[in-house]
């Protein structure tokens, strides 16, 4: 075994695959997950490429997990695909079902503690799941860690000697700006990764190094199972009071149609120096815009 | 009367001592939502603003005229930019502390808020989320409705089937993706014996733009509670070392309107796009652009150049996807490209001078002119309905 | 501190490919830059492969190349077994056999789609050069070259820090930036080109097997001359792939200049020829409109369904129509019997028939839209294919060989990479990259290519069995203008003679005359006219317009535009105008000016613009190429 001189994890979702052609939706709007096929998720995506950058840059140990029902597997293996993984986790059990964030993050807590490469150094998740969409469940799961959590990532390095992590992170602070923040932190940390991050390398070697792991992974992909630990309940001393639904504080109270009468589109074609169909479009404006704001 | 949770804590977000417009968003449901609450339950229940800032003592005057009881305000130098681990602390210390509840309420029971709200922007989702990992409590994030009910609850988990009745429930609603859907999220006690347990408090964070702030009301009084927060040294080696803002307001999200504007423009550049930017001030919209003018073809001054012609102003497929509730295209023919990019907006108005482009498919109102002389007539008709608002920015 | 490597080869397409392959058999360090994410993405070819075996000399093959790993994966559509050229006026065609033309000195002869075979080398290449130290880099653009004292090359890149490299291959294309940068030779001018237009028609495997009377590995080839040319030196073509054709037409550069024609309209032309539309016709599922009263989440769902519906029998339809896709699905348990996917096929159709009211009518599908310029070796190779220590090979070095139908440019790509590979390590064996000991000798491996003689002379062995398939065609039509030219060449001895003294007046004198619009238009519109069979179309192809094709290709959009109009008010940039294949550009009030969101980088427009490609991943991206 090589020795790496860094252990990354990468908390993975499996999704709904929402591209037209793949997706169904039932008549009153809801996702038909039945018959929706189920890909890793695109943030999850874009955390793999993160951790990858790890491995082709500073040579990291790579593992993936997923808290999900067995099926949840095909997640970790296109994940794989992406961060050539030395290992894939998946934490199922009956009992972790209808977890809110809380639960599910005490039992990816409960899992990355149980590294084979041991402590781990950096924790990758997404922005959010492209169906949850909470964006939650990463920040939460570094807290149980004890992680300095750093969110919207857009680009990190390592320093290896010092241990600490310099990134740059993309706040958008609604109705100002943005600010693209750097900040250094010592490891371990917890990086929520932004979803606009690219991940770049610089030089010929670097590039080729990229390739050469590239292919490493698809192999690898190929034979995932080898890679793959199962771990249930018990086996991850989870507490059943902290996880699945007795240990989620949140409940999905119920699903109703957010009433919007919204007309298809049949343009009123109007004359530009007729006033009075003027006055009338100023008036509508004024009319949707007034619309949304709750008093 | 003194509960164990009460009070609406709110988690108000500034930078360096300017507030974000969804602080006061916040504070305007909070007042609402607690005026209903202490009217149907006759109580007197506080809204509390929790700002973390250095010298930013100014805003809490601020605070209380739009809807705050009370402001605990946290000084420090440390607290002068956010950092995640560094405010998680000392809000959830702040949440926790009875001492700081009784400056302003009888707080002899007070354990913890009754209800927390936080903004649903990057530093607030993330907050929010940990600060309630730390507080071991429910969290409901990008809300957009809020009510509160007493319900009969009956669940597997929560109830043990039974049906039992919460009181004072935050019921929180969220959009779902599709954006047809509206889910509604507790958080409610396990009142199971075999797994008991509270949890409070009840927390969201919020959609900016979808509340209304309450007028500015300088008659209000409050109490300002100075807080002393200590900090663990290890949480320290988290180190700012940078900010650069990055671009002027390209936000299309936090506004309801977008103007855009397209080639239409090229007869007179320079005035035309003046004219859309003063149709876009009167409706206090965002500017946009479809792809052409990114890539700069003609020749303006350099101000407009570098403010309007730029990719982060691009709606469609190339550039953002927005879904505001009014969209004005002046000048833009539609392009495919660009259509993905506005189709889902609620209202559509287009000026174009040829009634066969492709973005008259797409639009609810199709106004048939050249811009240089539909615009001027349109800012009329809205200024006699409407006369320019002051944009606070 | 530079990175140092051996040999940069610039440009991932069958030739720079090739190099690298050749360079790591001959245990040589070497890395290949590539603009695009993938190499094949940028690629545009007819288009046919070709492995030749000539009388004299020999030509590096890629099977030679690629080894037997080529023959037993054959990455490749299918092998050429017929070839017909038809002329054609209004819906009446005269069709000659050219099999035997085309067989001249071939081995081989394989329809080709480039995404797919270049991923292929690639993938074999880059497994060879990595045991060598080097490898394949992607979406990476080379934007500078510059020199060192001793001869050491500086690569500067828009994405990479510059490298070092003791020798280059440039193989980037008949828009060689490399050709630009370095000086080497100066932009190919209209009358030095061709313009190529093709789409992609998606037709199930067994369906073309049918129609094209070829069985499960075989393919056709079909050209066409007359009236679909609309009036242009050049001619138009179809070849059968696996499960698609490649239906495009090529055309003189200046011919085109002369009278400028829409390229999409000169595609469109051959779709609607009453022969090339029965080629090409299939069934197409149309979908209903959406009932809009009906509440918004109910059209989502019936949007979606109908979405899903349509995919499914569109997959399942191209596996029932494919033998091997068949058996897969029968092997992997999905279906008990090849039968049982007819019945569900079957019975996805009555649902979206039934359920949907979806229709099934008779049409064309078209999958990819592309353009790329073609150099024509007689009149546009670099004599001198080298400057300092940078080797120009293919396209770059204006080698592609073009005559009467017979059109190569892979083949020829492949062969000159051989060579320079073979030059380069001879190089690096004696530490001497000079512009004497590499380039010179280079130049010399590639003058004693038989594809280099086919630039410069005619073949009269080639010329005999053109004649020999013409035999049946009249001759006063032919007569009339070639009569006293056929008689010369029909007899053996005077063959020769003409031959030899037409080569002594050189191509450039002949070539007006015969690649001439009565060669390529009139003549075989006489021919339609008088000898041709009429061809009834069954239905009229619905042709996209452009805004639809283009909207179909993929871009990853460059904020920065990478192509500067110098003079908009020429006459070049104004023909520009109708010649961009994916309507660039546009003339308001006399200005020429550029809008180049749909850009597929064909090059119609480098010679008189500041033209490179976009940077590193950015621009279009082929999927088939």
């Amino acid at each position: 075994m090589t020795e790496h001189t860094l252990n990354v994890a990468v908390i993975v979702k499996l999704e709904p695959d929402f591209t037209e052609g793949n997706v169904s939706y039932n008549s009153d709007g809801t996702l038909n997950r039945a018959e929706t096929k189920s890909i890793l998720g695109p943030h999850s995506a874009v955390a793999s490429n993160a951790a990858f950058y790890a491995k082709v840059r500073y040579g990291a140990r790579v593992a993936v997990t997923t808290m999900g029902p067995p099926i949840a597997e095909q997640a970790l293996q296109q994940a794989q695909l992406l961060c050539n993984a030395e290992e894939l986790h998946l934490y199922s059990d009956r009992i972790f079902a209808g977890a809110d964030t809380l639960a599910t993050a005490e039992v990816l807590k409960q899992g990355i503690s149980k590294l084979d490469g041991g402590k781990a150094d950096i924790v990758f998740s997404g922005h959010r799941a492209s169906d949850g969409e909470t964006g939650q469940t990463g920040p939460q799961t570094a807290w149980k860690l004890g992680f300095t959590f750093l969110g919207n990532v857009i680009h990190y390095d390592i320093d290896l000697r010092n241990r600490t992590v310099r990134a740059k992170r993309l706040i958008s602070l609604q109705g100002f700006y943005d600010v693209v923040e750097e900040v250094e932190a010592p490891l371990p940390v917890f990086i929520a990764i932004d979803p606009s991050y690219k991940a770049s390398f610089h030089t010929v070697s670097q590039r080729l190094a990229f390739e050469k792991y590239q292919k490493e992974a698809k192999g690898r992909a190929q034979n995932y199972k080898q890679y793959l630990k199962v771990f249930n309940a018990q086996q991850l001393g989870a507490d059943p009071k902290l996880v699945g639904l007795p240990g989620s504080p949140t409940i999905v109270y119920k699903v109703e149609r957010i009433p919007k009468a919204k007309a298809s589109r049949k343009a009123d074609v109007i004359d530009g120096s007729d006033r009075e169909a003027l006055r009338k479009v100023a008036s509508k404006m004024y009319e949707v815009l007034e619309g949304m704001v709750i008093k | 009367m003194s509960e164990k949770y009460q009070h609406l804590y709110v988690v108000i977000e500034h930078d360096d001592g300017k507030l974000v417009p969804v602080s006061l968003e916040m504070l305007g449901e909070a007042r609402r939502l607690m005026d209903g609450f202490n009217k149907k339950y006759k109580a007197d229940e506080k809204v509390v603003a929790v700002v973390l800032g250095y010298n930013a003592k100014k805003m809490c005057d601020e605070l209380i005229f739009f809807g705050a009881d009370a402001v605990i305000y946290a000084d420090s130098p440390e607290l002068l930019h956010s950092r995640n681990l560094v405010d998680t602390k000392v809000v959830s210390s702040i949440a926790k502390d009875r001492e700081l509840a009784g400056k302003f309420a009888d707080a002899s029971q007070f354990i913890k808020p009754r209800y927390m709200f936080f903004a649903a922007d990057s530093i607030g989702r993330h907050l929010s989320s940990t600060v309630l990992a730390e507080l071991e409590s429910g969290l409901a994030s990008d809300i957009n409705k809020l009510v509160v009910e007493d319900l009969e609850i009956r669940h597997e988990h929560k109830t043990k089937g039974q049906a039992m009745k919460y009181e004072k429930t935050l019921e929180m609603y969220r959009p779902d993706f599709s954006g047809f859907l509206w889910t509604t999220i507790l958080c409610l006690d396990n009142r199971n014996p075999a797994i008991a347990r509270e949890y409070h408090p009840q927390a969201c964070s919020i959609i900016p733009g979808v509340f209304a702030p309450i007028e500015c009301d300088t008659s209000r009084r409050g109490i300002v509670v100075d807080y002393q927060p200590t900090f663990d040294e290890r949480d320290l080696r988290v180190k700012i070392i940078d900010r650069k803002i990055v671009k002027s307001a390209v936000d299309f999200d936090s506004h309801k309107a977008i103007v855009s504007f397209g080639r239409g423009v090229k007869d007179a550049p320079e005035q035309n796009i003046r004219l859309v930017t003063e149709l876009g001030e009167q409706l206090e919209a965002e500017i946009g652009i479809s792809l052409p003018i990114s890539k700069k073809p003609f020749t303006v001054g350099e101000s407009i150049s570098n403010l309007y012609m730029i990719p982060d102003r691009v709606i469609g497929t190339s550039g953002r996807k927005v879904e505001p509730l009014l969209y004005v295209a002046a000048g833009i023919s539609g392009a495919m490209q660009h259509i993905a990019g506005m189709k889902e907006s609620g209202f559509v108005v287009a000026i174009n001078p040829d009634e066969n482009s492709p973005i008259k498919d797409e639009c609810d109102v199709f106004i048939k002119g050249r811009m240089e002389e539909v615009i001027p007539l349109l800012l009329e008709e809205l200024r006699k309905q409407k006369p320019a608002i002051e944009v606070k920015k | 501190m530079a990175e140092k490597y051996d040999v940069a080869i610039i440009g991932g397409g069958s030739a720079g490919l090739a190099a690298l392959k050749q360079l790591s058999k001959l245990g040589k360090q070497a890395v290949l830059i590539e603009a695009g994410k993938q190499p094949g993405t940028k690629n545009v070819s007819g288009g046919i492969l070709y492995s030749k075996k000539p009388k004299n000399g020999l030509a590096h093959n890629v099977e030679d190349v690629f080894g037997p790993e080529f023959l037993s994966d054959l990455p490749i559509e299918r092998r050429i077994t017929k070839y017909m050229l038809h002329s054609t006026s209004r819906n009446r065609v005269f069709t000659m056999d050219l099999t035997a033309a085309h067989e001249y000195q071939t081995n081989f002869a394989y329809t080709v789609l480039m995404n797919k075979l270049n991923a292929w080398f690639a993938s074999q290449a880059a497994e060879s050069a990595e045991r060598q130290g080097g490898g394949i880099v992607s979406g990476v653009h080379v934007r500078s070259i510059s020199w060192l004292e001793e001869g050491t090359a500086i690569v500067e890149t828009d994405e990479l820090e510059p490298f070092e490299v003791k020798a280059i291959i440039a193989a980037d294309g008949v828009n060689s930036e490399v050709a630009e940068i370095t000086g080497a030779r100066p932009k190919f001018t209209p009358e030095q080109l061709y313009q190529g237009v093709k789409v992609v028609v998606k037709l199930p495997a067994e369906i073309i097997e049918q129609r094209f009377g070829v069985g499960p590995d075989e393919g056709a080839a079909h050209l066409f001359a007359g009236d679909v040319t609309l009036n242009h030196i050049g001619g138009g073509f179809l070849y059968t792939n696996l499960d698609t054709l490649s239906v495009g037409a090529v055309y003189h550069f200046d011919s085109l200049m002369g009278r400028p024609a829409e390229p999409d309209r000169l595609v469109n032309a051959l779709l609607k020829n009453a022969m090339v539309s029965e080629m090409i016709k299939d069934e197409v599922p149309v979908k209903d409109e959406i009932d809009r009263d009906l509440p918004k989440e109910e059209q989502l769902r019936i949007r979606f369904a109908v979405s899903k519906l349509i995919k499914t029998w569109n997959e399942l339809r191209d596996s029932y129509y494919s033998p091997a896709a068949r058996k897969k699905l029968v092997e992997a348990g999905k279906y008990k019997s090849e039968e049982e996917i007819k019945s569900r096929l079957d019975l996805v159709r009555n649902e979206l028939e039934a359920k949907y009211r979806t229709k099934f009518v008779t049409d064309y599908v078209e999958l990819e839209y592309a353009a790329k310029l073609v150099p024509d070796g007689k009149r546009c190779m670099m004599k001198k294919p080298y400057h300092r220590n940078v080797l120009f090979i293919g396209d770059a070095a204006g080698r592609g060989v073009f005559i009467g139908p017979r059109i190569e440019g892979l083949n020829v790509g492949i062969d000159d990479a051989v060579r320079a590979a073979n030059a380069v390590a001879r190089a690096i064996d004696r530490n001497n990259y000079s512009q004497q000991y590499m380039g010179e000798y280079y130049s010399q491996l590639v003058d004693d290519s038989p594809y280099t003689r086919d630039m410069k002379e005619i073949d009269k062995d080639y010329l005999k069995i053109f004649l020999d398939a013409s035999k049946d065609v009249p001759k006063d039509i032919i007569g009339q203008r070639y009569g006293v030219v056929i008689k010369l060449m029909s007899s053996g001895t005077l063959r020769g003679l003409a031959v030899g003294f037409a080569n002594l007046l050189g191509y450039d004198r002949l070539l007006p005359l015969v690649e001439s619009e009565d060669t390529y238009v009139q003549v075989p519109i006489e021919l339609a006219e008088k000898m041709g069979r009429p061809i009834n179309a069954a239905y009229e192809p619905s042709i996209p317009t452009l805004a639809q094709r283009v909207a179909k290709l993929k871009y990853d959009d460059d904020r920065i535009s990478h192509i500067k109009v110098l003079n908009p008010r020429s006459e070049f940039m104004k023909k520009m105008v109708t010649l961009c294949p994916t309507n660039c550009y546009t003339l308001e009030e006399e200005e020429v000016t550029l809008q180049h969101e749909a850009c597929i980088e064909c090059g119609t427009c480098s010679e008189k613009t500041e033209w490179r490609h976009p940077r590193g991943e950015k621009g279009v991206i082929y999927q088939y190429g």
